[in-house]
């Protein structure tokens, strides 16, 4: 297994007839942040419900730290902290009463558990909360708590599925940052997002998933290359856009031109230079813009690149 | 250790909520006071159930006995039976429980048809002849009663079948001892024949009356036989708590196996499935949880009606066999019924119908006591689980051995399958 925190093998997943995972393989180095980043539906949290024991694959292996999932799962759990995607917690009870319960479920007794559960408190900022009842807390302080859980046995792979989901910028942050502390304890990370600006601070490597395939695999440098050094143009525009489309399909240095949900993708080589000519085309075809984005390469660019459709849904 | 973690989590889960304690011990102990106010109310200084005093209009129709002309009792002679059961029921040990004017047949029952009186005890004109050998025809004492009428004419009436039951003992006892004599050669006149029965019947009267404060003297009419602990109402209380306490065991047990539903619901258990706990830990941590939280319900329960309601619950071995047998069936019941349905909405419908049918069922020989379809509800309740743990609780309280044994290895033989079943439902489930 070498450096590999967890390797996944030709993984796949069926629910009757949606086939959620197909055929899936790759490595997670220890120490690292990895990234699974796709719309909803990709298969995100059905790979990490493999790989976390949750789920019996139809075919493939998982190991993690050297243990398989499937023949050891025993060992392979206790080497994982989960962060669901849903806050999996007691609410009538109290934060602590949570940490100490699920510190009881991970092995820790006594007052290595007692230690763990105040250095837990202290690390998800709910020390002066911690006697409250979850119930009583905001969605950001539950969330943090729901994290918190997955520390307390110190493990050495933490797999946080969509951690960011519905909470408030602060609480956010602080979940952002508390990643990027355990990378730096030497703690490896899977990751799942639909957020590109997560991924994109945070991971070492990203994984773009999409039903259920991996579709590209790579640094975020490696990943931008796939789409080269091109500028990505979204339009909104008022008439009728069949002429216009093919206008800008012959435009020199638009590389492609898709349309979603009423807006419009182009991808040019140099936005400056493309932009009169889009106008110039728009105008010829009595089309009228109301709306231009412009954004340097990133991993949505990525994303539309390789499925024609924008990563968020 | 991981067992006893999931168990203490989910008592301390259960004891925080207002639902589940409502269910364990509020709504058991608020029904037995319902029935205890329905039966005669809970009154007194020392706080004990009273027995309402029933006012009976004694209607003498006897014409006594052309063969005997008196019946010698206690130094007392009598002209008639119906004068000594007269006696007897004036006796200051039944002051408590009824108050006693004699009365025409017209008058008697035209008071009970205004409500005036409880009861109207009619005795025949052949009522002396008849028993003692007298007469042929059949000699029946009438009852005349609203049909309201209440536990305390059932009282009545047990005690004036009682004694009458006694005097003709005593003329069986008299005859066989007459008959005896005879064939040894001795002869005994007709005064010695009547000395003698009086004698047996004042026996057997007086053997009666002095344990009067024993249930016994009126058992038939609430359907038991044994010892009670010297209040019928007790009794009954005894029977009605019984069932709210078995009837509610199981829903509490049901209820400990819906945090199954409920933890898978709310993403915990996917949680726990992460963590290296096995399924197998799991479902056993939550038996534990169930079986912990019937106990404390049962002693509760048990303890509560003792000091409260003066329930004596008899040995307390059986009552322990019983009583333990009780929370495993209860406990994998819950198991077993939860491992059937998918989610916290089907459970609502075990908890409307699943649970009361067969809870009624089990306990419906409470219902039934002193009807005429007692008889019916021997064998009917042990089709559900709940038979089984009433049949155990009334053999122990009647210090039954033999009974608690059959029906406890019975229950717990259920309980072995409900939870293997139940358990090997919900791995499956999960694998």
């Amino acid at each position: 297994m070498n450096n590999e925190a967890i390797k996944v093998q030709n993984l796949d997943k069926s629910f009757k007839e949606v086939h959620a995972v197909n055929d899936i393989s790759f490595e997670i180095h220890q120490g690292e942040i990895f990234s699974l980043l796709g719309p909803n539906g990709a298969g995100k949290t059905t790979t990490i419900g493999m790989i976390s024991g949750l789920l019996t694959p139809d075919q493939g292996q998982v190991w993690v730290m050297g243990h398989s999932v499937l023949k050891n799962p025993k060992q392979a759990k206790a080497e994982i902290g989960v962060v669901p995607q849903e806050i999996a917690l007691y609410k009538d009870i109290s934060a602590r009463a949570n940490l100490n319960f699920w510190g009881k479920m991970y092995g820790l007794r006594g007052q290595a558990l007692t230690d763990r559960v105040e250095t837990v408190l202290s690390l998800i900022g709910l020390e002066d909360r911690k006697d409250q009842v979850v119930s009583k807390f905001s969605g950001g302080m539950q969330r943090r708590l729901n994290v918190g859980i997955a520390l307390l046995h110190q493990p050495q792979v933490i797999i946080m599925d969509e951690p960011t989901v519905g909470i408030d910028p602060q609480s956010r942050r602080k979940i952002l940052d508390s990643v990027k502390q355990l990378r730096d304890q030497g703690v490896t990370i899977l990751y799942t997002t639909h957020y590109m600006e997560e991924a994109q601070e945070l991971s070492d490597r990203i994984a773009i998933m999409d039903y259920g395939k991996v579709i590209a695999l790579g640094t975020h440098e490696e990943l931008i290359d796939i789409v080269g050094e091109l500028d990505r143009i979204t339009l909104t525009i008022k008439g009728e856009p069949q002429d216009v489309l093919s206008k800008w399909g012959e435009i020199v240095g638009i590389e492609k031109v898709t349309s979603e949900d009423g807006k419009f993708h182009l991808l040019v080589k140099d936005s400056n230079e493309a932009l009169p000519l889009i106008f110039d085309a728009a105008s010829q075809a009595n089309v009228r813009i109301n709306s231009v984005d412009i954004q340097e390469p990133n991993l949505e660019a990525v994303f539309l690149h390789l499925t024609g459709r924008a990563l968020r849904d | 250790m991981k067992i006893i973690a999931i168990a203490v989590k989910d008592l301390w889960r259960a004891f925080r909520s207002f639902f589940a304690l409502a269910f364990m011990f509020g709504v058991p102990i608020l029904m037995t006071v319902m029935f205890a106010f329905l039966f005669g109310g809970i009154g007194g200084e020392d706080s004990e159930f009273s027995i309402p005093k029933t006012d009976v209009l004694f209607v003498n129709q006897d014409e006594g006995s052309p063969l005997v002309s008196s019946f010698p009792m206690d130094g007392q002679e009598f002209a008639k039976m119906s004068d000594m059961l007269l006696d007897s029921l004036q006796q200051d040990t039944f002051n408590d429980l009824m108050t006693l004017k004699k009365s025409n047949e017209l008058e008697a029952r035209s008071a009970v048809d205004e409500q005036q009186v409880d009861l109207a005890l009619i005795i025949p004109k052949n009522f002396t002849n008849a028993l003692i050998g007298g007469s042929q025809e059949p000699s029946q004492i009438e009852f005349y009663q609203s049909p309201e009428a209440g536990i305390g004419n059932e009282i009545v009436q047990s005690i004036v079948l009682s004694l009458v039951d006694s005097f003709s003992s005593g003329v069986i006892i008299q005859d066989t001892v007459t008959s005896i004599m005879e064939d040894n050669g001795v002869q005994l006149s007709q005064a010695e024949q009547i000395s003698l029965m009086s004698s047996i019947s004042s026996e057997m009267e007086s053997g009666q009356t002095e344990s009067q404060n024993n249930i016994n003297l009126i058992q038939p009419a609430i359907g038991q036989t044994e010892d009670n602990g010297g209040d019928p109402l007790q009794t009954i209380l005894r029977s009605i708590m019984s069932g709210m306490m078995i009837f509610y065991a199981f829903f509490t047990g049901t209820s400990a196996a819906q945090t199954i539903l409920q933890e898978q619901e709310n993403g915990t258990l996917a949680r726990l499935f992460t963590s290296p706990t096995s399924t197998a830990t799991i479902l056993n941590g939550k038996f534990l949880a169930g079986f912990l939280m019937i106990i404390v319900q049962v002693s509760t329960l048990l303890i509560f009606a003792n000091l409260v309601f003066g329930i004596q619950w008899g040995p307390v071995i059986p009552l322990v066999f019983a009583a333990i047998s009780l929370v495993a069936l209860a406990t994998s019941f819950g198991i077993f019924v939860m491992s059937l349905v998918k989610g916290t909405k089907q459970a609502g419908v075990i908890y409307g119908g699943v649970l009361t049918f067969t809870g009624m069922l089990g306990i419906s020989s409470v219902f039934v006591m002193g009807t005429p379809i007692e008889k019916a509800f021997d064998y009917l309740p042990l089709l559900v689980p709940q038979g089984w743990a009433m049949n155990a609780f009334e053999a122990s309280w009647q210090g039954d051995w033999q009974q608690v044994l059959i029906h406890a290895s019975g229950m717990i033989l259920l309980a072995i399958i409900f939870f293997f079943v139940g358990n090997a439902r919900f791995k499956k489930r999960f694998s």
